[in-house]
């Protein structure tokens, strides 16, 4: 029986909900085996564990993805919508270099003016980060309402003609509302761990096109990988082997580092949600951190890696099957780009 | 060496018993079996290579030492 007492570096904090949205376009595995003979449809699905993936239309942005999922949660209910005191908007796709998307989705929400808003730059690690976000805002009093929408859209800086980023991601979004706990409820968030490691920046990147390395004529022009794929500097580039390298090393250390922060132990967690990166990721670390697999849910099939919304994408689904009950614990772990990472344990 | 070797056998899609150290990887090396084989090492021998190094091998024997090298 798991102690009701509130974990060390927790804050009483609820998750009222999680809705999603993703755009209507679907990438099948027989459309890439089409393009790319030598990669059938049953080995990508064999190996990835992915069937399809969702691409945003041309003009579809990752704050309209976001717009919609936010509408989603605030429907649902009455007042929500005015309760919303603090909005951030988590995506490395934005309207605009400036200014802030949170802005303009505060403005297309409706919410009211003496909201804050702020958009986090982050990808995988995202949704993890925003929660301790959340959470220290309604420890410090800051705000009692934060609605964290995660909202991504990969598809727009990969090339066509790279098949080893073009059947790994997808596009997608989130809409979480973290509510102030009142002291009634035991629900609470935290501890949180991060890491960042800027050594492994180049292993997932699109370097051109901000300042470090601006778009030119030269960084559009394609070139062919050591494995045939294509790409220029304004592309993504993922170095999976690098990814995976980190993920192993890393990930199992981050695990232990939460569990010993929180003195919990491995069984006092009725799901362990990791960044639904694939199912190769997945099994190794399933693996390595000894889980079973019911106790570790998964999304990546339908869906491909929406990034910064794997993990509110599993959670809306537990919750949808009526598994996040008052007294359920569960671990979030996010990790990748950065490269950065970020655990923590979310008590319903 | 043999869990090593069958699990190779597995990614690069040929029967165990051809995994020689004289095997050529050729173009079955591709971006996943790169993937697959630092999972494998970790699984098996619970060490890490250096990616780079791993990228340039060109046998199954290269992939052995560089394997040995990290447990010395």
């Amino acid at each position: 029986m798991r102690p009701p007492n509130q974990l060390p570096g927790s804050v009483p904090a609820r998750i009222v909900g999680v809705a999603t949205h993703l755009p209507d376009r679907v990438l099948t595995n027989e459309e890439l085996a089409a393009q790319f003979p030598e990669w059938p449809a049953e080995k990508i699905l064999e190996k990835t564990g992915i069937r399809e993936r969702r691409i945003a239309a041309d003009g579809e942005t990752a704050l309209d993805l976001g717009y919609q999922a936010a509408c989603k949660l605030l429907d649902r209910e009455e007042g929500l919508r005015e309760a919303v005191d603090f909005l951030i908007f988590c995506t490395q796709a934005p309207d605009y270099v400036l200014p802030t998307s949170a802005c303009i989705l505060q403005d297309r929400l409706g919410l009211g003016t003496h909201v804050g808003a702020l958009d986090i730059n982050l990808g995988c690690s995202g949704f993890v980060y925003g929660l301790a976000l959340s959470s220290s805002l309604i420890a410090s009093g800051a705000a009692r309402n934060v609605l964290l929408v995660t909202a991504d859209t990969y598809s727009k800086y990969i090339n066509d003609r790279d098949k080893s980023v073009r059947t790994l991601f997808g596009d997608g979004a989130a809409a979480t509302l973290i509510r102030a706990g009142d002291g009634s409820c035991q629900a609470a968030l935290g501890p949180f761990v991060f890491g960042s490691d800027g050594s492994g920046a180049k292993a997932l990147i699109v370097e051109a096109g901000g300042f470090r390395l601006p778009a030119s004529a030269a960084t559009a022009e394609e070139r062919t990988d050591r494995f045939g794929n294509i790409r220029n500097q304004q592309n993504l580039y993922m170095d999976g082997a690098g990814v995976m390298a980190f993920t192993l090393r890393e990930i199992p250390q981050v695990y232990a580092q939460l569990l010993e922060k929180s003195g919990t132990s491995a069984g006092d967690y009725d799901y362990v949600v990791l960044h639904q990166a694939n199912k190769f990721i997945l099994d190794v670390l399933q693996r390595k951190l000894g889980l079973a697999g019911n106790r570790m849910p998964r999304r990546y099939e339908d869906v491909g890696n929406t990034v910064s919304s794997t993990i509110p994408l599993v959670l809306a689904g537990l919750f949808e099957g009526g598994k996040l009950t008052a007294g359920t614990r569960i671990m979030v772990l996010g990790f990748g780009v950065g490269l950065s990472w970020a655990g923590g344990v979310i008590q319903f | 060496m043999s869990e090593f070797s069958e699990g190779l056998a597995e990614i690069l899609e040929v029967e165990a018993a051809e995994i020689t150290p004289d095997y050529e990887l050729g173009a079955a090396w591709d971006s996943l079996a790169i993937v697959s084989t630092i999972a494998l090492i970790d699984e098996v021998y619970d060490r890490s290579v250096g990616v780079q190094e791993l990228e340039d091998c060109k046998t199954v024997g290269d992939i052995q030492r560089l394997v040995e090298a990290q447990g010395a």
